[in-house]
């Protein structure tokens, strides 16, 4: 007879990867089947198998607990990802076009020393492109956090809209020198996409979960 | 709008589960046997592919069981699951009928 246990216990740490929900649904239950599986003498979790698990419960974690056919939510979840994208190319933009920032600055301030230029890019650019990397993080939450049912996320898409939104003007009115053309085409860009996330987050509270479509309750 | 196909391992669970209610290991066996051993489930593929297709409403638990000390939970196509299952199929096998009566005609083709 095959020593389960070790096997077993195996099994069971690769099992912590996933949800503590689903596994306390599920772990008695994959246990089972991972070990009717096992080929015999099999001692430990074969690569192959821990690599599935490892995917499967990372997958389990980060992907939309909502049914596929909650479209409003889905599409909203993906708006976000695509504001995620965009914050990152945001971020991108703003390290490489430094050139063209400091072109249309020297137009506007010929006088502009050296010293000032380093203080606008210590200041402004530099502070701006870390900004839109932490937001990048966010929106990437923010998606999760929706994907898994936690209402809170509409109210945050709203604040972060509008500070995102405000910059920009702000930005444009004060500052425009301080944008390069690229980096105005991927501000507005990613207004835009944060504009529609907003839009489909609301839609998706006015229509609300259709009956029985499924938990669209706060994950683990 | 054109929906979205169904994905292999997917079609094959809801095949599995089209003649009656399975566990976990058994879904992987029937899987197996329905690709010709072509594909081959792996546990945690399974759940993932079984929990998003009871959130999607097309199967749903039947019973539990405990075996030799172990849980066995079934599943069951639900009425969603069978509908979706027949389209899916139907339209695979309207594909598949294209596809062989155009290779059937190329076939039909005299090599000059």
């Amino acid at each position: 007879m095959t020593d389960t246990a070790g096997l077993e216990r195996g099994y069971r740490r690769w099992l912590r990867w996933y949800p503590r929900s689903f596994r306390r649904e599920h772990e008695a239950e994959i246990l089972a089947v991972l070990l009717a599986g096992a080929g015999a003498g099999q001692r430990r979790p074969e690569p192959a198998e821990c690599l599935d698990l490892l995917r499967s419960a990372l997958w389990m974690r980060l992907r939309p607990s909502v049914p596929r056919s909650n479209r409003s939510v889905r599409t909203t979840v993906t708006l976000l990802y695509l504001g995620a994208v965009a914050e990152l190319a945001a971020a991108i933009t703003i390290l490489t076009t430094v050139g063209d920032v400091r072109s249309n600055v020297a137009e506007a301030n010929p006088a502009l020393s050296e010293a000032e230029w380093h203080a606008v890019v210590a200041g402004q650019l530099e502070p701006t492109a870390v900004a839109a990397g932490i937001a990048a993080g966010l929106w990437l939450l923010m998606a999760w956090a929706l994907g898994r049912g936690h209402r809170w996320v509409r109210i945050a898409l709203v604040l972060f809209f509008g500070v995102n939104a405000s910059g920009l003007l702000n930005g444009l009115i004060h500052g425009s020198a301080l944008y390069a053309r690229q980096d105005l085409a991927v501000g507005i860009a990613l207004c835009l996409v944060q504009l529609a996330a907003v839009a489909g987050s609301f839609r998706q509270k006015l229509a609300g979960s259709p009956p029985g479509a499924g938990p669209f309750t706060p994950g683990s | 709008m054109t929906k979205r196909t169904m994905q292999e391992a997917t079609f094959l669970i809801l095949t599995a589960l089209a003649a009656g209610s399975q566990h976990g290991y058994g879904i992987i066996a029937d899987v197996a046997q329905i690709s010709g051993g072509r594909v081959r489930l792996r546990a945690g593929t399974l759940y993932s592919a079984l929990d998003r297709l009871r959130l999607d409403g097309l199967i749903g638990v039947d019973r539990e069981e405990i075996v030799d000390g172990r849980l066995r939970r079934y599943y069951r196509l639900t009425a969603e699951g069978s509908r979706q299952l027949a389209a899916e199929a139907a339209r695979l096998q309207a594909n598949a009928a294209a596809a062989i009566s155009r290779l059937g005609g190329l076939a039909g083709e005299t090599v000059r």
